[in-house]
């Protein structure tokens, strides 16, 4: 069966071609690269858990009682008085937050939407335990602490649409935030939400504060295990401290008398 | 030359085969000492504004190849880089361990250039080039700088120097390593090399393609086609100057410590275009290989020989013994190579140690579930020096053992065959790597140099790192400086065509069979017949046996080969059936090649040249290198009626005093 | 021994892909995943169908051409391994499995199992290696380097280039591939002195094609070399670190 070049009739001689080579890459940067927007996330993100941290000391003290809790609020409006004007260091701190808050909202959506095209298709399997789990519905987490904050401002800063029947508003010189924490935890819904948030919240912030320390680039383990304790202790922190309020309103431990 | 006049070549004891011509290394006559330095100075060379207008094609990407191409590209030609792998990082040389020699003579154990020379023409049991032995250990010493400066991480001592040490019975410490993947690490700094150039636009790099064939013209190389592994489509590429360095051909045994992938197809095809083959049949196996554990295995794994340094190597005394290893007493066990040679027991050389385990074996004493393997037993050591001791030393060898085989090695007699490991034969070339095709060099394990009958434990990385890094880089520039005016060929060129229509045919060839076997079962076959008449024993009746046998098998391929698609596409039983073509016409010429040398050399060992049972040299009638023609009425029959014709290379040693080996 | 394999079968990168139910019943426990391919592929040239394309060379866990997913996992089931040292004595007698190619929008399909990994290929050309041309190298005992530091920059250059980090990540993501050879470049006296032009241009080139890491972990629990996280870091600290030393 063998076939010579010698018995076949002559082949139709097209040029041949010049073969296709590896293409490379044009090692054009993106405007607003992964490793900066992972950094500014990094960033921002330590702000807004150190802020987490500050916020839930101050909610502790509604075990101190009414006027403990309310005048904490209203010192945070009258903080750096008579130096600075009424209420500039509250608005420094909002401008502060509200910044960080945009800014890790952008670049966690952006990077977000380019790993899933990077990923293609099919998705991956998870199997790396906690780590691969808290990484999975960080994403989530955030979208839903996104709305969370919304409802909460509405809820007890602003007064409006989910606010408890007998919100007071803030003046300024006196606060009912302990009135209003009160009335609103006694509303069984709002509690539940509250704690399911906290869970989400430390979760989060869980991950979100391990992996600070990777993306600002810190390749000694001493820092990356440091940080894993940490992330840990500030989320069951946050999630006992802040979850108990709302338990602790409906057990009637935390009342308005 | 007195020597050349005075050279008689012995008669041949094979049929039909012819004597040919009396080859010129194209060393310069003198010190072979000085040769090399006299060569290099003596290069002409290319102005860099000409550079760009030579094209070299490059075919592999391992330490040869991606060394020659990244080199060549640095100088400013224009190169073009094939390789099959999807990534240029894949070739073999990645899968060396041990080390890299050097003769850097820090230390003060009087290693020297003079010395590294003689291990290397004594383990290659005279019978290869001195001046070529001299090339490698006075390049060895900037490789070693090279390669460190490029990213490999050669071991430190404490105090920051480069660490070295013995290896492969030579009695100073010249191996420079990176724990047990030098060849990784030596194969990535040389990819990362090629590549900075394929970025630099000097080094156009071809992944997943194969060459097919050789632009030939006026009986000059030109350039080569290519398939494109991916769609299957034929390309052409010309060129200046064609290298080759494509590596061993050892898994033409099918079982091998190759890679699934290593062929000898570009060689074939070159040495069918009338490159002699040198030394075909001078292979060398390694005695501590996994062993086959099933049928349908498709490779066996080396394991570093350091483990004989505490294992000892037995088979029971009791043929088929049915007892498991460590129920069998020590009493009722055979420690052959111990009693065989008292003085270097267990460590004797890789050759010894192979033939000695394989006629056990053939003598009926192997065990495991194929009965193919001896055993290397751990065991003892474990009770001597405890669990922990052994396994800090050997970790990673017990790991894999564990994880292929399945069973504990602490506790278990392992077992161990020997297997293809190296193929010191290869395209004979010049002292300029240039074969006697012009236009057509051949660098690395792919061609004869260097390494004689035997090749020096750590001398592989060092070889094929200098023929790409350090003599293709002087050597091509050389060939080109004088054809600045030369174009060339254009891609409906005669030449060019002619040799995209062979490979069309040779591809419909085989697609067009139609028959009933897979080219696996053929290679397979192909392997046992090797390894029984043509492997680590060789007689004349086994090689008369093995010659009919794979002409047998060739016409049967031939007839009965069966493959899917038409040569469209991805088709890798296309790719594999081409290879196994080429390697049942290579089979044939080895046999011939081990039948035609009437003596034993190195890791060619015949029966009937021996003395008490070790091998013994004909310094008198074979102090040559064999290199090979072969006729055949068309250049790319199916199934060729092939004859050889046998041209000689004479050696002669000057500062060596030739000896003979003794390990007993 | 005998399995039951859906295998995804696909023409080319055009085409849509489809799993396809093999059942192969001459296996042997010691057999590897690659072997047991092999035999499927004989049956099936002999039975006149087209015979699964894959990918292998070494087949001994050190030249990174192979690479399947099987049930999922990259690779397959037992961790840190490659696909040609996973074992079948792993699974049970009948089992059956579902092997997919590597899964990644950097990794096209070329036909059934075979992806394209060429994108790793681009980021070492863009700046992974060392700008020094062959012989122009300095001694190599004049610049010492201490053991410790050599033995570290190993444990990053075992990388094998194999790209399961990629197709384990939920984001497509090369950090570990190319925090690896950053570091272990970075580690080394001569390679060390083009660190932040190397980072500029390499963690271009990753993002050109690559996702973004989440801190998923994936990447290290599947890599055949175990190379740690700490080479995830690696991008971002030798990125960074280019940033800040811009200077002029």
């Amino acid at each position: 069966m063998a076939v010579s070049v010698e018995d076949k009739p002559p082949i139709a001689r097209e040029p041949a071609e010049l073969p296709p080579a590896l293409t490379l890459s044009p090692l054009t940067s993106k405007a607003l690269p992964n490793w900066a927007l992972k950094a500014c996330m990094a960033i921002t993100g330590t702000v807004g858990a150190l802020f987490l941290a500050v916020h839930l000391l101050g909610n502790l003290k509604v075990y101190l009682g009414a006027d403990a809790f309310n005048k904490y609020a209203s010192g945070l409006r009258s903080f750096g008085e008579p130096y600075l004007p009424a209420e500039s260091f509250l608005w420094l701190l909002r401008i502060v937050l509200l910044i960080c808050l945009v800014v890790h909202v952008i670049a966690g959506i952006m990077l977000w939407e380019r790993s899933r095209v990077a990923r293609g298709k099919f998705k991956a399997k998870r199997t790396n335990g906690l780590r691969a789990w808290s990484a999975t519905i960080q994403p989530i987490s955030g979208i839903l602490i996104f709305v969370f904050l919304i409802f909460h401002l509405a809820d007890l800063t602003w007064g409006k649409v989910v606010a408890a029947q007998g919100f007071v508003e803030t003046t300024a010189t006196t606060s009912s935030a302990y009135q209003n924490l009160v009335h609103d935890f006694s509303r069984p819904w709002s509690a539940i939400i509250y704690v399911i948030m906290m869970i989400l919240i430390a979760a989060h912030v869980g991950h979100g504060v391990s992996t600070v320390v990777h993306d600002l680039g810190s390749m000694g383990w001493r820092w990356r295990a440091v940080f894993v304790v940490i992330a840990g202790a500030l989320a069951i922190v946050i999630l006992l401290g802040n979850a108990s309020i709302p338990i602790a309103v409906l057990a009637k431990v935390v009342t308005l008398s | 030359m007195s020597e050349e006049t005075a050279f008689q070549a012995p008669a041949t004891c094979v049929p039909g085969v012819k004597l040919g011509d009396i080859l010129d290394s194209k060393i310069p006559d003198g010190d072979p000492a000085t040769a090399w330095l006299r060569r290099r100075t003596g290069y002409a060379t290319v102005s860099p504004a000409n550079r760009k207008k030579f094209t070299v094609v490059v075919i592999g990407t391992g330490l040869s190849g991606a060394g020659a191409a990244a080199a060549l590209g640095e100088l400013g030609f224009n190169v073009h880089s094939f390789c099959f792998q999807g990534s240029a990082r894949r070739a073999h040389s990645v899968a060396a361990q041990g080390g890299v020699n050097a003769a850097r003579a820090r230390k003060l154990d009087s290693d020297s250039l003079n010395r590294y020379v003689i291990d290397v023409v004594k383990g290659g049991d005279f019978r290869s080039r001195e001046a070529e032995a001299y090339r490698l250990g006075i390049e060895s010493v900037r490789l070693i700088d090279h390669m460190n400066a490029i990213g490999a991480p050669f071991a430190r001592e404490y105090g920051g120097s480069l660490a070295t040490r013995s290896f492969g019975g030579v009695q100073v410490s010249r191996t420079y390593y990176t724990r047990g993947q030098t060849g990784q690490q030596l194969e990535i700094s040389a990819y990362q090399a090629l590549m900075r150039q394929v970025q630099a636009g000097t080094v156009k790099l071809h992944p997943h393609t194969e060459m097919m064939d050789l632009i030939m013209e006026d009986g000059a190389c030109r350039g080569v086609v290519v398939r494109d592994l991916f769609t299957g489509k034929l390309y052409a590429q010309p060129a200046h100057a064609v290298i080759i360095c494509t590596g061993g051909y050892g898994t033409i045994y099918y079982l091998s410590t190759y890679a699934m992938g290593s062929n000898a197809s570009a060689i074939w095809r070159a040495h069918r275009h009338g490159a002699y083959f040198a030394g075909p049949s001078l292979i060398q196996f390694h005695p501590t290989c996994l062993p086959v554990t099933s049928p349908y295995q498709s490779k066996t794994i080396l394991m570093s020989e350091s483990l004989r340094n505490d294992a000892r190597v037995w088979v029971p005394k009791k043929k088929d013994d049915p007892r498991p290893p460590e129920q069998i007493p020590p009493e009722e066990r055979d420690y052959y190579l111990e009693t065989r040679y008292p003085a270097y027991g267990n460590l004797v050389p890789r050759d010894v140690a192979s033939r000695n385990g394989k006629e056990r074996v053939d003598a009926g004493y192997g065990v495991g579930p194929l009965k193919n393997a001896v055993y290397l037993d751990v065991t003892d050591a474990v009770k001597q020096l405890g669990a922990k001791v052994v396994t800090e030393r050997y970790s990673n060898l017990l790991q894999m053992y564990r994880q292929t085989i399945g069973e504990e090695p602490l506790e278990v007699p392992m077992r161990i065959s020997p297997n293809t490991h190296y193929t010191m034969g290869g395209l004979w070339v010049d002292f300029d790597l240039m074969t006697n095709i012009s236009g057509l060099f051949c660098g690395g394990e792919a061609n004869y140099a260097y390494h004689g009958a035997n090749r020096l434990g750590a001398n592989s990385l060092l070889s094929t790192s200098v023929d790409g890094w350090f003599t293709l880089p002087f050597s091509i520039p050389n060939f080109l400086a004088p054809r600045l005016s030369e174009t060339l060929p254009a891609m409906n060129d005669a030449c060019v065509l002619d040799a995209v229509d062979r490979t069309k045919a040779r591809v419909e060839a085989l697609t067009s069979i139609h028959g009933t076997r897979t080219s696996t079962d053929f290679h397979r076959r192909l392997g046992d017949i090797l390894f029984e008449e043509c492997g680590l024993v060789r007689s004349k009746e086994s090689l008369t046996k093995g010659i009919k046998a794979i002409q047998e098998l060739r016409a049967e391929f031939w007839d009965d080969l069966k493959l899917p698609g038409e040569g469209e596409g991805v088709n890798q039983a296309l790719e594999k059936a081409g290879r196994v073509a080429d390697f049942l016409e290579l089979g044939e010429l080895m046999c011939v090649d081990a039948l035609d040398r009437e003596e034993s050399c190195g890791a060619h060992y015949r029966v009937e040249h021996t003395e008490g049972g070790e091998s013994l040299r004909d310094d008198d009638h074979w102090m040559f290198t064999s290199a090979w023609q072969t006729q055949a009425p068309s250049a790319f029959d199916g199934n060729p009626q092939m004859s050889f014709t046998r041209h000689m290379e004479p050696l002669e040693y000057k500062n060596v005093h030739v000896a003979r080996r003794n390990y007993k | 021994m005998k399995l039951t394999l859906d295998i995804w079968r696909q023409k080319d990168s055009a085409s849509e892909g489809h799993f396809e139910t093999y059942e192969v019943d001459d296996l042997d426990p010691g057999m590897s995943v690659l072997e047991m391919f092999d035999r499927l592929n004989e049956h099936l040239i002999l039975e006149g169908k087209e015979p699964v394309t894959f990918e292998s060379d070494c087949r001994e866990s050190i030249c990174g051409c192979c690479g399947v997913t099987i049930d999922g996992h990259p690779h397959g089931p037992t961790p840190h391994m490659t696909t040609c040292m996973q074992r079948l004595r792993q699974f049970t007698d009948g089992q059956r499995l579902r092997i997919e190619p590597l899964r990644a929008g950097a990794y096209p399909v070329v036909q059934d199992l075979m992806v394209d990994r060429s994108g790793l290929d681009r980021i070492i050309a863009a700046g992974g290696n060392v700008d020094v041309d062959a012989g122009s190298a300095p001694d190599a005992e004049a610049l010492p380097v201490e053991h410790a530091t050599v033995e570290k920059a190993l444990d990053f250059a075992v990388c094998i280039g194999c790209g399961a980090c990629v197709a384990a990540c939920p984001n497509g993501a090369a950090m570990l591939f190319t925090g690896a050879k950053l570091l272990h470049l970075s580690l080394l006296p001569m390679p060390k002195i083009e660190r932040n032009r190397r980072a500029e241009r390499m963690v271009a080139a990753m993002e050109g094609e690559f996702g973004a890491c989440s801190l998923y972990g994936e990447c290290s629990a599947v890599c055949p070399e175990e190379i740690p996280l700490t080479a995830v870091a690696a991008v971002q600290h030798e990125r960074l670190g280019a940033l800040l030393a811009r200077k002029l």
